[in-house]
C-alpha cells in the first residue's frame, strides 16, 4: 500500500515538474498555487480511494470528482451548494468560464494573466491530465504511457507560445520522465526481492543497479546527441533552434517588450465576440484608418515592427491640407502607441509619449495606452490625387531609408509572381496599381480568416498560390512584391474605420487592420489597402488606387469609388451585418464572401467543446469496440462454431474465467459452466459444437449458439462482482489481450528476423579455418 | 489348435461395424467384465481400448488385485482362447513360442507350439523370466508371428499379450529394458478397489466364481471388425498435431532422459480412436487423447536420476506435460 502511496506521490511531483513550461506563458507565477492544489486534490482522492482497496474505476471516478470539487470552489461563484457541490447553475457558470477562456487564449499574447476563464480552463485541462496521468503510472502500471500525458502538458506552451518556451523548460519534462521510469522499474524489480549485480552480489536499493550501467551511459548519449545535432541540423523559421539561438544571446525583440502586432490583430479578428475597442467623435466625415504600428523590417520570418529607435519629443508640425479634430474614448485598449488618423498635428494626452521620426508612430516612453483614458487629436488627412502619383518618381536609392525600406528575401516563387503581375509597368505607380490590381478579387484572390497566421516567407508564398488570406497576408504580400519591385514600401497595422454610431465612431476588436503604405518622391507615405473591401468593415476606399486615365484626366473617370464622405452613410451588408460596411462595393465581389466572413469571425462553434466531448466519448470506445467485435462474430450471415466460441473465449477474459489453453473445449465448456452455473447448458452446447466444428470431419451446426453465447452472457454477468463487471463492460481485458498478444507476435518476428540477420552475419564474417595450416608452425605432436 | 503357415492367404477384409454397434458391443464386454472386477470400469475400457487399438498391455500392480481376473474376463466376454504363462527365471524361450520335436511315426520334426498361440496371452510376472525369454515374447509381440527352424507360424487374431509386473518385490528379477517396455500400448495398475466395491466382491463371491457365469457377448471376428471400424475413426489434423505436441514435450522436458517414440504416437493415436468410437463418435477429440496421454505415454519415459531421486515419478511428468500443451498450438487461440 505504501508502495503505492509512494508512486502516487512520485506521479503527482512529475507532473508538477512538467507544468514548468507554463511560467513562459503565464504572468507571475500566482497561477502555480490553485495548479498545484488541483494536483494534489487529485492524487489524494485516487490515493484514498486505492487504499480502501476499490478499482481503477472507482478511483478514475474519485480524481474526476475531486477535480470537479476543486473547480467548483475555485470557480463557482456563489453557484454551488455548500462551496463544493456545483449546481446546474455551476455548470452554466463553467460554460460561461470556458468560452470567456477560449476568447483570452485566442486573442491575447502571452504571457497572460492567469485568471478567470482562462485559469478555470487551465486546471480543467491540468485536472483532467492529471487524473490520466495517475491512471498510467499507478493504477494501471503503465507509466511509459504517461510519457503522453507528460507531452501533452510540454506540447500546450510549445504550441501557444513557442515564443515564450525556450529549450531549456525541456529539460525538467525529461527528467521526470525518466524519473517515472525508474521508479516504477525499481519497484518492479523489488518486488521480486533482492537486487543483484551481473556477477550475484546483493545490491541495496538504495544504489543504482550496476547492470543498468550501460542503459544509462547511452541513455546519455542519445541526449547529448539530440542536443548536438539539434544545433547543427538546419532549420526553418519558426523552430526550436531559433529559439534557442535567440535564448543563447539574450535577445528578445527590443523597444516592443512582448507585444507582437500580428498576434495581436490574428487574435482580434479571430476572437468569437466583438468587444468595443475605441470610441472616436470626429467632425471628419469619414475618417481615415488609424495607424498604430509600422512594420518594415523585412526578413524571412515576415514583417517585423520597426525598433521606433528614432524617438523624438512630441513636436508636431503644422501640415498642409484640411485639419479636422477627435476626441477618441479609449474602452479597452492596452498598447504601447498611440493610434493615430493621418498625419497628426496636435495631440493632448495623459503620459510621456515620443514620435518616431522614421515612422511617425507616437511611441510611450514608459506610458501605455492602457493608462489612458481619453485624448484628443488634430489630424490633417492625406488625400493625394491619381495623377501626382502617376508623375512622382519613387524613393531615392541615395535616401538613407532606401535600405531600411527596400531589403526582402530573395524567394523565387515571390518573384516569378511579382514579374506575372508587372508586365510592362514602369513608373512607380504603374508598378503599385499592377501589384495592387494582382491582388485584388479579379485575379482570384479571396478573403478567408481560415488561414495560417504566420507571415513569414513560406505563408506568403502559400498565399500567392492559395489566393486565399486575410488582410495579414494581403498587406504582407503587397509589401513584399513592392520592394521585390524596387519600390520603398512598409506595411502598417491598426485599425479600420469602424462602425457609425450616432455621431460617433465605434472602433470593436474586429477592426484591427493591416494595410500597405508605399513610398512616393513627394507625397511622402500613401496607404493602400490591398484586402478586399468586403472582408474589412469600416473599410476606407483609396481613390488613388485606381487607373489613371492615359490622358491624365483621373477626375473624369467614371469610378466606382464614390466620395469618401458618403461612404458611411451608404451601408451595405457586410461580413460583420454592421451599419457602415465597406464603403466601395468591390464590383465583382461575391456576396458568399461576407458570409464566410460572418462565419469566421463571428461567435460560431467552438472547436473547445468538440475536444471535450472526443474527451468525454473516450471512455466508452473500448466498450463499443467489444460491443462490434460481438456482434460481428454472433451475425447469424457469419455465425459458425468458431466465432461462437472465439466470442465465450473473450467473455471468460472479461470476466476473469481462467481457461488454460490446455483445456479442450468440452473441458473449458465445463470451466466455465462452474463459473456460470445458470448456463452450465449454454456452455456445454457451446463447447461441444466448438470440437465437432474443430475436430469431426461433418463440422458443427451453428443454429442457437448465437443465443448460447447470449445466455453465457448473462450469467456470468449475473455472477460476476460489481468491479469485474465493470471492468468487462468498459475496460474488456480480451482487447487488451488481443493488443498486446498481437505486439508480442510483433517483437517476436523481429526478434526472428534480426537473429536471421546476426546469423547471416555471422557466417559471411567466418572465415574457413583450416588447424595446422601455417607453414611456420609444423605439427610436433609427440615424438 | 488351429494355426496357419507362412506365408498365409491375405485375410478378407472385415466389414466394419457402425458406431452405434461398436458402442453397444463395447459396452457390452465393459459390463461383462466389470461384473467380475468391481468399480474398476475406467480401467477396463481403457484396457479393452487397449485391445481394440492391436495393442499390448502391461498390468503393474501388486498380487491379488484382479490382474488375471481382469485377463481372463476379457478372454471370456470375446469368446476366445486365453493362455497363461507363468515366467520363471528358468523359463525357456521356446516354452514361449514352441518347438520342433521329432516324430518317431512320421519321421519327421512336428511343430509343437508353445504358449503364445492363443487369443489372449497372459504373462505373469514377465520380470522373473530371463532376458532371453522375455525378448522371445515381445519379439512376437511386435511382429505377431513366431518363427522356429525356420519356419513361420502366423499367430492369432486377435492376439493381445498382458502382462504383469510386481512392482514391489523386485529381487532375483529382470527388469524389462526401455525398449520393451516400449513394445507394450500402454500401462495400467488396477490398484485396489474401494470399501463398497471390496464389499460387492465379497457378496457376489459367496456363492460362486462370477468368472464361471460369464457369457461372451462378442467373438474373434466381431473383434477383428471393431478393429476395423476404430481405424476409421476421423482423426483431424489439429488433433494430430496435439498428440505430436505433447509427444514431443515428453523429448524436451527436463526431467526426461528419454522421451516417447514415435512408436507412441501411433500407438497414442490408435488408442485414441477406439476410445472415440466407444463412444459413439466417428470423431477423436483430445479429451480421448487426455484420458489415455498417462497411460500410454508415462511407461516409455525415463525420467533423469534427479527427478527419480526427488521422488518424481513418469506419470507426474505426463500429468503436467498435458497440464500445459496447448491443444491448439496456435499462439493466441485456445
Amino acid at each position: 500500500m505504501s508502495g503505492q502511496r509512494h508512486a502516487t506521490m512520485v506521479a503527482a511531483a512529475t507532473l508538477a515538474l512538467t507544468l514548468t513550461p507554463l511560467i513562459g506563458i503565464f504572468e507571475g507565477v500566482g497561477w502555480t498555487v490553485p495548479v498545484l492544489l488541483t494536483i494534489t486534490v487529485i492524487a489524494t482522492a485516487g490515493s484514498l480511494i486505492r487504499a480502501a482497496g476499490r478499482g481503477q474505476g472507482l478511483q478514475t471516478v474519485a480524481m474526476c470528482a475531486g477535480l470537479l470539487v476543486v473547480l467548483t470552489a475555485g470557480f463557482g461563484d456563489g453557484t454551488a451548494l455548500l462551496f463544493i457541490i456545483p449546481l446546474p447553475a455551476t455548470f452554466e457558470h463553467f460554460g460561461v468560464l470556458a468560452s470567456e477562456g477560449v476568447a483570452g487564449i485566442v486573442t491575447e499574447a502571452p504571457p497572460v494573466a492567469a485568471e478567470g476563464g482562462i485559469l478555470f480552463l487551465t486546471l480543467l485541462g491540468i485536472g483532467l491530465v492529471a487524473v490520466l496521468h495517475d491512471m498510467f503510472v499507478v493504477g494501471l502500471r503503465t507509466p511509459a504511457l504517461a510519457g503522453l500525458t507528460l507531452l501533452t502538458m510540454y506540447l500546450v506552451p510549445v504550441s501557444v507560445a513557442p515564443d515564450a518556451t525556450a529549450w531549456f523548460w525541456f529539460i525538467l519534462p525529461a527528467v521526470s520522465y525518466l524519473w517515472l521510469l525508474a521508479d516504477d522499474n525499481l519497484r518492479r524489480v523489488s518486488a521480486f526481492g533482492h537486487r543483484f549485480t551481473g556477477t550475484g552480489q546483493l545490491v541495496s536499493q538504495k544504489f543504482p543497479s550496476p547492470m543498468a550501467r550501460t542503459a544509462r551511459w547511452s541513455a546519455l548519449g542519445f541526449i547529448v546527441l539530440t542536443l548536438v545535432s539539434l544545433t547543427v541540423v538546419p532549420t526553418n523559421t519558426s523552430g526550436f533552434i531559433d529559439r534557442v539561438a535567440e535564448d543563447w544571446e539574450g535577445g528578445g525583440d527590443a523597444g516592443l517588450g512582448d507585444v507582437n502586432p500580428w498576434a495581436q490583430l490574428s487574435g482580434s479578428l479571430n476572437r468569437p465576440e466583438e468587444v468595443d475597442v475605441l470610441r472616436v467623435s470626429t467632425d471628419d466625415p469619414s475618417p481615415p484608418y488609424l495607424r498604430m504600428h509600422v512594420l518594415d523590417e523585412l526578413d524571412s520570418d515576415g514583417f517585423g515592427p520597426n525598433d521606433y529607435d528614432d524617438h523624438q519629443s512630441l513636436d508636431l508640425e503644422e501640415a498642409e491640407g484640411e485639419t479636422f479634430t477627435a476626441d477618441i474614448e479609449n474602452l479597452r485598449m492596452e498598447a504601447p502607441v498611440v493610434p493615430v488618423y493621418g498625419t497628426p498635428v496636435d495631440l493632448s494626452i495623459d503620459g510621456n509619449w515620443d514620435r518616431d521620426a522614421d515612422t511617425g508612430v507616437i511611441i510611450g516612453d514608459n506610458s501605455d495606452m492602457g493608462d489612458v483614458e481619453e485624448y484628443t487629436l488634430t489630424y490633417t488627412d492625406q488625400e493625394p490625387d491619381a495623377e501626382t502619383l502617376a508623375n512622382a518618381d519613387g524613393m531615392d536609392p541615395s535616401d538613407e531609408r532606401w535600405e531600411a525600406n527596400t531589403e526582402h528575401p530573395e524567394v523565387a516563387e515571390v518573384s516569378s509572381h511579382v514579374d506575372e503581375a508587372l508586365g510592362d509597368a514602369d513608373t512607380v505607380h504603374e508598378k503599385v496599381l499592377a501589384v495592387y490590381k494582382y491582388l485584388s478579387i479579379g485575379n482570384g484572390f479571396r478573403y478567408s480568416l481560415e488561414t495560417t497566421e504566420a507571415g513569414n516567407d513560406e505563408a506568403i508564398v502559400d498565399f500567392l498560390e492559395t489566393k486565399e488570406g486575410y488582410c495579414q497576408q494581403y498587406a504582407a504580400a503587397m509589401a513584399w512584391m513592392l520592394r521585390e519591385a524596387d519600390v520603398a514600401a512598409r506595411v502598417v497595422i491598426g485599425m479600420s474605420q469602424g462602425s457609425r454610431d450616432g455621431d460617433e465612431w465605434v472602433l470593436t476588436s474586429h477592426d484591427y487592420h493591416a494595410w500597405v503604405e508605399v513610398y512616393y518622391d513627394g507625397p511622402g507615405w500613401v496607404m493602400y489597402d490591398p484586402t478586399p473591401s468586403a472582408g474589412v468593415p469600416g473599410a476606407v476606399s483609396t481613390p488613388w488606387a485606381t487607373e489613371p486615365a492615359p490622358e491624365g484626366e483621373p477626375t473624369q473617370e467614371p469610378d466606382a469609388t464614390a466620395d469618401p464622405s458618403e461612404a458611411p452613410s451608404d451601408a451595405t451588408p457586410s461580413a460583420e451585418g454592421g451599419p457602415t460596411a465597406g464603403a466601395e462595393q468591390p464590383t465583382d465581389s461575391p456576396s458568399l464572401q461576407g458570409a464566410e466572413d460572418g462565419s469566421e469571425g463571428g461567435s460560431g462553434f467552438n472547436p473547445a467543446w468538440l475536444l471535450l466531448l472526443i474527451v468525454a466519448a473516450l471512455p466508452f470506445l473500448p466498450a463499443l469496440a467489444r460491443g462490434l467485435l460481438r456482434r460481428r462474430r454472433l451475425d447469424p450471415a457469419r455465425l459458425t462454431a468458431k466465432t461462437a466460441w472465439d466470442e465465450v473465449l473473450d467473455l471468460a477474459l472479461d470476466y476473469g474465467v481462467g481457461l488454460s489453453d490446455s483445456l479442450t473445449p468440452r473441458q473449458a465448456a465445463g470451466v466455465l459452466g462452474q463459473a456460470a452455473p445458470g448456463a452450465r447448458e449454454a456452455a456445454t452446447v457451446l463447447g461441444s459444437a466448438m470440437a465437432r466444428h474443430r475436430y469431426s470431419p461433418s463440422g458443427a451446426d451453428p443454429t442457437g449458439l448465437a443465443d448460447a453465447v447470449r445466455d453465457l452472457h448473462t450469467e456470468l454477468d449475473k455472477n460476476a462482482e460489481p468491479r469485474r463487471r465493470y471492468q468487462a463492460m468498459f475496460w474488456p481485458a480480451s482487447l487488451l489481450a488481443k493488443a498486446s498478444a498481437k505486439q508480442a507476435e510483433e517483437s517476436a518476428r523481429l526478434a526472428r528476423r534480426s537473429a536471421r540477420a546476426t546469423d547471416r552475419v555471422r557466417s559471411a564474417v567466418r572465415r574457413p579455418r583450416r588447424s595446422n595450416s601455417r607453414k611456420d608452425r609444423s605439427v610436433t605432436g609427440r615424438p | 489348435m488351429t494355426f496357419e503357415s507362412s506365408p498365409g492367404q491375405p485375410p478378407q477384409a472385415p466389414v466394419p461395424l457402425s458406431p452405434q454397434e461398436f458402442k453397444a458391443t463395447a459396452e457390452g464386454i465393459l459390463t461383462n467384465v466389470e461384473w467380475v472386477i468391481e468399480g474398476k470400469s475406467h480401467t477396463i475400457k481403457l484396457a479393452i481400448a487397449v485391445m481394440l487399438a492391436e495393442g499390448h498391455l502391461l498390468l503393474e500392480d501388486v498380487p491379488g488385485v484382479g490382474k488375471t481376473q481382469l485377463a481372463k474376463a476379457l478372454a471370456r466376454s470375446v469368446d476366445c482362447s486365453v493362455r497363461r504363462i507363468q515366467f520363471t527365471p528358468d523359463l525357456l524361450p521356446s516354452d514361449v513360442t514352441g518347438v520342433s520335436i521329432f516324430d518317431p511315426e512320421k519321421r519327421d520334426f512336428v511343430f509343437k507350439p508353445g504358449a503364445i498361440f492363443g487369443n489372449l496371452i497372459l504373462g505373469d510376472e514377465i520380470n522373473r523370466a530371463s532376458p532371453k525369454t522375455q525378448a522371445a515374447l515381445l519379439e512376437c509381440m511386435e511382429e505377431r508371428q513366431v518363427t522356429v527352424d525356420g519356419n513361420t507360424y502366423k499367430l492369432r487374431s486377435p492376439f493381445m499379450v498382458i502382462a504383469t509386473q510386481n512392482p514391489v518385490e523386485m529381487e532375483g528379477t529382470y527388469p524389462l529394458p526401455e525398449a520393451q517396455r516400449d513394445r507394450f500400448a500402454a500401462r495400467l495398475a488396477i490398484g485396489y478397489p474401494d470399501i463398497n466395491a471390496e464389499l460387492a466382491l465379497l457378496d457376489r463371491r459367496e456363492e460362486y466364481n462370477p468368472l464361471d457365469a460369464l457369457r461372451p457377448v462378442a467373438d474373434a471376428e466381431m473383434i477383428v471388425r471393431m478393429i476395423a471400424a476404430a481405424r476409421a475413426v476421423h482423426l483431424a489434423p489439429e488433433l494430430k498435431r496435439y498428440v505430436v505436441d505433447l509427444v514431443a514435450a515428453t523429448r524436451t522436458n527436463p526431467q526426461v532422459r528419454l522421451g516417447a517414440s514415435p512408436r507412441a504416437t501411433l500407438q497414442l493415436l490408435r488408442c485414441t480412436q477406439v476410445l472415440a468410437a466407444m463412444d459413439g463418435r466417428d470423431f477423436a477429440l483430445p479429451d480421448d487423447v487426455q484420458q489415455l496421454a498417462v497411460p500410454v505415454l508415462a511407461h516409455r519415459l525415463i525420467p533423469t536420476t534427479e527427478t527419480t531421486m526427488g521422488g518424481g515419478d513418469t506419470k507426474a511428468i505426463v500429468s503436467d506435460i498435458l497440464r500445459h500443451v496447448p491443444v491448439v498450438s496456435n499462439p493466441g487461440r485456445y
